[in-house]
């Protein structure tokens, strides 16, 4: 990649490889559309500043993955301290309005799963996303998230339980 | 009563204890079937295709670099010597033996000077004291450019080579 533009086709093909990944990834984490395009994009421009410091201590893309979870949380942090509401406040908020989001076709089911999601303490929220939807192995998710691969199968357990029994209640 | 071999004569696969407790809770998510495999977000038509497109008209936009400018050392020297004249003519004793030059005040403290006090000076006053044909490129900018870089800027950034007013060198 010393020329500059294969450094710009290679990033192209990195774009192209990761996008649709990344973008549920994050999609699943501050649910609206307009903030996951804000999010992936931002994403992918600190990849490509600071792809020359990557050192391949781990997976180019658990490290992608890495980024994303950040770049999203932050975001979530930052907008909850803007608004003056507390994380779990802002939650709510943003699955109240799931139902008015014209990017949001689910039905009363996953909208309750949503908001069963929501109730989760992040980590939870996380390891059950990437576990139960993106369907990634405990073994990547430790590596993104840097949690043991038993937190991470206790976490998603406990997860699993509050979805369920949220799910039950009228 | 013969007393029986209290020797555990039952042996468990190496290994097996330490992995129990992820095999266990491995089958115990196995057992989720109320949660609904599609989380029922949409995506806009399209967007995953433009997305490469708007992630290298960002990068190009914050690409472009403002480069710092030094503080204008020959302006400070160029009006400190308006500003001490007037003191000189206001205030000094005529018939001071002591004379006053600018090689006894440090450059700092000429600098201090205007910047801790507003004269009120428009651009054009000060364009007017600047002793420009004495200017070098390095008294404004900092960062000295390579000849390929400034080749590149104007080749992207000029339509017509006459706009560069260049003059015939001598």
């Amino acid at each position: 990649m010393q020329r500059p533009d294969s450094q710009q086709a290679a990033f192209g093909v990195l774009v192209d490889t990761y996008k649709e990944r990344l973008y549920w990834h994050i999609r699943r984490i501050v649910l609206h559309h307009d903030d996951t395009d804000d999010i992936l994009q931002n994403t992918f421009i600190k990849v490509y500043k600071n792809i020359d410091g990557f050192k391949g201590d781990s997976k180019l893309y658990s490290w992608m993955y890495r980024i994303a979870t950040n770049e999203a949380l932050t975001f979530l942090k930052s907008k909850s301290k803007r608004k003056g509401m507390s994380d779990i406040e802002l939650q709510n908020r943003l699955v109240d309005n799931l139902q008015a989001d014209v990017y949001f076709e689910g039905d009363e089911i996953q909208l309750k799963l949503q908001k069963a999601i929501a109730t989760l303490p992040e980590k939870q929220k996380l390891v059950f996303n990437m576990k139960y939807f993106e369907e990634l192995k405990y073994e990547e998710i430790s590596e993104i998230l840097g949690t043991s691969v038993g937190g991470l199968k206790a976490s998603y357990h406990l997860a699993v339980k509050k979805i369920e029994a949220f799910l039950k209640e009228d | 009563m013969k007393e029986f071999d209290k020797n555990n004569p039952f042996k468990a696969p190496e290994g097996y204890f330490e992995e129990f407790d992820g095999k266990l809770l491995d089958k115990l998510a196995q057992q989720e079937p109320t949660i609904p495999k599609s989380d029922g977000f949409g995506i806009p038509e399209g967007y995953l295709d433009n997305l490469n497109k708007n992630i290298r008209l960002k990068l190009d936009e914050t690409e472009v670099k403002v480069i710092p400018l030094t503080s204008y050392k020959k302006y400070y020297y160029a009006v400190a010597s308006i500003a001490a004249i007037t003191l000189f003519v206001l205030g000094l004793n005529w018939n001071s033996s002591e004379e006053i030059g600018f090689e006894s005040l440090a450059s700092t403290e000429i600098e201090s000077y205007f910047e801790d006090n507003d004269f009120g000076l428009s651009t054009n006053d000060i364009a007017e004291m600047l002793p420009v044909d004495e200017l070098e490129i390095s008294d404004i900018l900092s960062t000295q450019f390579s000849e390929e870089n400034m080749l590149d800027y104007l080749n992207e950034n000029l339509d017509d080579f006459e706009e560069l007013n260049l003059e015939d060198n001598e």
